[in-house]
């Protein structure tokens, strides 16, 4: 069930913390496919700039969409877009914060039209992703 | 979209297109993906419902299958529109073509388009992926 709260400009988002582990690292990888060495060979990532294994770019918008679906519902996942960019890596052992507030919010054609700014940052809040999401509401929804 | 890694992305130009590929996100995937990223939301236990972003990841998994990226390639930005619910029963249809390429100094710059349709043709997501690649 979507979280209850005011669709207004400022409000903010259901926060969601995660802690970034290997193991999730590693059965992302296996869901998605996505077996890139610099995400799942410690050796390998060691000897690259980066130093070690990160987190794939996509784990952290799952944890976005995660955000968007506990405030929107099923609106999320059907009307919502979102558009961000990576700012940095997030690595085993850090704790990520996802966060986000109502930027805007229009009513057209029966719908709130609602624009949110969306940001990941981790233990040391450095900016990991930052960007914005827009979802479309039914005016008169009741929203749980 | 193509299964083999068959296109190296220096031969890359803006319009080029992929070959469609066909994809499934079944039930166990999505069970390993909502283990993977800890989401416990009711919306899909049991539902059948596939998160937009295992959506995502697979059809972006098969774009990567297609494109020889060497290493050091940083995925920068991303943009989605969710257009409509996926279910396990879902057969999924993935388009990409590269909608920009620039060269800047040691560095390509490439931005894919993607879009996926259900077994109906209707669109269920689209997304614009952005990667920075080095010039070898």
């Amino acid at each position: 069930m979507p979280t209850s709260f005011e669709l207004k400009e400022g409000q903010s988002l259901p926060t969601v913390e995660k802690n970034i582990v290997q193991d999730n690292i590693n059965l992302y990888a296996k869901a998605s496919g996505d077996f890139n060495p610099i995400h799942v060979d410690a050796d390998y990532a060691r000897k690259t700039p980066l130093g070690g294994t990160v987190a794939h770019g996509m784990l952290i918008l799952a944890y976005i969409s995660q955000m968007m679906t506990d405030a929107f519902g099923h609106n999320w996942l059907s009307g919502g877009r979102l558009n961000v960019r990576f700012r940095a890596p997030a690595r085993s052992g850090d704790v990520i914060t996802i966060s986000g507030s109502i930027r805007r919010v229009e009513k057209e054609d029966g719908y709130h039209m609602i624009d949110c700014d969306v940001l990941c940052h981790n233990q040391n809040d450095e900016p990991v992703i930052t960007g914005d999401a827009k979802v479309k509401v039914k005016a008169n929804e009741n929203r749980g | 979209m193509a299964a083999d890694k068959d296109i190296a992305y220096q031969n890359l130009k803006a319009g080029q297109e992929f070959p469609p590929a066909a994809f499934q996100v079944d039930s166990a995937t999505v069970s390993d993906y909502l283990k993977a990223v800890e989401e416990n939301s009711v919306i899909y236990r049991g539902t059948g419902i596939v998160p937009p972003m295992a959506v995502a990841a697979l059809a972006l998994k098969a774009l990567i299958n297609a494109i020889s990226m060497p290493p050091g390639t940083i995925h920068v930005s991303q943009e989605f529109e969710f257009m409509a619910t996926v279910n396990t029963q879902d057969i999924l249809t993935g388009r990409a073509r590269v909608s920009r390429v620039q060269e800047r100094g040691k560095l390509h710059l490439m931005t894919v388009d993607i879009d996926v349709a259900n077994q109906k043709q209707e669109s269920v997501l689209a997304g614009k992926t952005g990667f920075i690649l080095p010039v070898e």
